[in-house]
């Protein structure tokens, strides 16, 4: 019993990465319709900048500081290339452009950083923060999970409360209406890349240490982050939450169990079909009504 | 005082020209109507107005200054308002947010209110469950608030209840009477021609006739030789 719940909680870091992901990714699908594949990517290239400085003997929080600034970069300069070429494209155009644009990230990420080549990644919060039924809770969990909530939480909050939030809201529900009316469409886009940039570049860093740090795996990790925008549909940024917590959690529980602990990177593809069929089975329904 | 110069104005759609060699004015305190049956290129001439489409040839100017090469969003800072067909309300957002969304700084919700009363009671209403009537009103008033020089009306009344096409017909005049240029697409002609001043006819993309609207309004005749293609144009465009 103990060893399940160990096993859960150890997948709580990956959950809440997953979490933050996942709610980026349907920040910018609802806002600049765009299905984001990357979206870790993005946040790889910060992380990156953070790994090199810091190899370079440069101190850790500005090494920080400048990786999130670059992650925000790549982020804003990504954005660019869709707003400016892809605006009027169709959704499935964008994604495929994405998922285009994540190839080319990772090869010239790879060439870069040199492949396969062990990098030192710092674990920039060593530790646990607190025992929950014997089990250590990492500090990393808490801060991946709770980022995940404080981005939802101030999303909601800006999205609603705020001039530049009413405009985004606009901007997503009639692109060309709001820019008619004179909306800066493209530097309100371009906010968007940037702050999802920002946010993902953090979330990678957190989450580096314990995996490889090499740019593709990281990159890769859009597979489940996108697994959890799914379980939203790309609209609740709370149920992404969930999802995503929920599938570092089954992941944990997986690598735990021998017989299954091989596949348990096929997880968030078996939870894409499975919501995939579900939705379809609605869509049958529907029809048949 | 201001006005809207619009020559020898071509648009293409999918390679084939949709809009030929059109030439148009607005001028501040008057309506001009453009009328034409179903696919003649009003909209697309008012789309390439406002930059929703490039323009191939022509050009439009604003007291003097060129917007054609202009993005809309910029055509829309230089006082071009466009009302779309099909009443393009944000619907996810309230009556009142809709305001909000174009609110220039100089102006002020109360003038948007003061035009349709009607939508005061409706102000925390989701646009989308707004009645046709009132979401008309709505897209109006909104780009009213940008403050505009010219106005661009698509098809205001398709749809709707004769008792509500007058109410929307009245505000546009007192619009117009008030300083704004406005130009004004309809496919209905009788009620545009009483309220505008001067009239444009297109067909298969041309202005076919382009003078007084009490001229035309009087001859219903020459209106549906306009619309169907008479002696004059009766050659293949
Ligand atoms: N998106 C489009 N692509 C290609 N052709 C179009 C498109 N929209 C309209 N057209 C064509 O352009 C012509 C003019 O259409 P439109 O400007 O909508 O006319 P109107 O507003 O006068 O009814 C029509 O023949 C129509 O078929
Ligand atoms: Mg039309």
């Amino acid at each position: 019993m103990n060893a399940l719940l160990t096993s859960a909680v150890a997948g709580l870091t990956a959950g809440g990465t997953y979490a933050l992901l996942g709610v980026c990714a349907v920040f910018t699908y609802r806002l600049v319709a765009v299905v984001n594949f990357t979206g870790a990517a993005i946040g790889t290239a910060g992380t990156f900048v953070l790994i090199a400085l810091f190899e370079a003997g440069f101190p850790i929080w500005p090494s920080v500081l400048a990786g999130i600034a670059a992650g925000t970069a790549t982020g804003v300069a990504i954005g660019y290339i869709m707003t400016r070429w892809f605006g009027e494209a169709s959704a499935s155009t964008k994604a495929a452009v994405t998922v285009a644009l994540l190839v080319g990230l990772i090869a010239v990420g790879l060439r870069l950083t040199g492949g396969q080549h062990p990098h030192n990644m710092p674990d920039l919060f060593p530790g646990s923060a607190f025992r929950l039924a014997g089990v250590e809770v990492t500090i990393a969990s808490v801060l991946t999970i709770g980022l995940a909530v404080l981005f939802t939480i101030l999303s909601n909050l800006f999205l609603n409360r705020t001039k530049v939030g009413l405009n985004l809201r606009a901007l997503a529900d009639r692109p060309m209406a709001a820019e008619l009316l004179g909306v800066r469409v493209q530097l309100l886009s371009l906010l968007v890349w940037g702050m999802t940039g920002a946010f993902t570049t953090f979330a990678l860093m957190i989450i580096a240490p314990q995996r490889s740090p090499n740019f593709m795996t990281l990159s890769l990790l859009v597979v489940p982050a996108l697994a959890a925008a799914l379980i939203g549909v790309f609209r609740s940024f709370w149920w992404t939450l969930a999802g995503g917590i929920a599938l570092g959690i089954v992941e944990g529980l997986a690598s735990s169990i021998d017989s299954v602990s091989q596949y348990r990177s096929a997880i968030p593809f078996l939870v894409v079909l499975a919501v995939l069929l579900w939705s379809q089975r609605e869509a049958r329904w529907d029809e048949a009504r | 005082m201001s006005r809207l110069v619009v020559s020898n104005l071509s648009i293409d759609r999918a390679e084939l020209p949709v809009v030929t060699s059109v030439d148009l004015v607005a001028k501040s305190g008057a309506i001009s109507v453009v009328l034409g049956a179903n696919g003649a290129g009003k909209t697309t001439l008012l789309e390439g107005l406002s930059g929703i489409i490039p323009v191939a040839a022509g050009s439009i100017a604003i007291d003097g200054r060129e917007l054609q090469k202009a993005r809309p969003g910029a055509r829309s800072r230089e006082g071009l308002a466009h009302v779309e067909q099909g009443r393009t309300v944000f619907r996810q957002l309230t009556t009142e947010e809709n305001l909000h969304v174009s609110l220039h700084p100089g102006a002020d919700i109360a003038e948007a209110y003061a035009l349709f009363p009607e939508l005061v009671q409706r102000r925390t209403v989701k646009a989308s469950l707004l009645s046709g009537g009132e979401q008309q009103m709505l897209v109006i008033a909104r780009a009213l608030l940008t403050r505009p020089k010219v106005l661009l009306i698509d098809e205001m009344s398709a749809g709707l209840a004769p008792v509500i096409v007058t109410r929307l017909m009245t505000a546009v005049r007192k619009l117009a009477n008030d300083g704004l240029a406005v130009v004004l697409v309809e496919q209905f002609a009788a009620l545009a021609l009483s309220i505008g001043n001067r009239a444009y006819v297109m067909r298969r993309g041309r202005v076919v006739y382009d003078g007084d609207c009490a001229k035309l309004r009087q001859s219903q005749d020459e209106l549906h030789r306009l619309y169907l293609g008479g002696a004059e144009t009766s050659v293949p465009a």
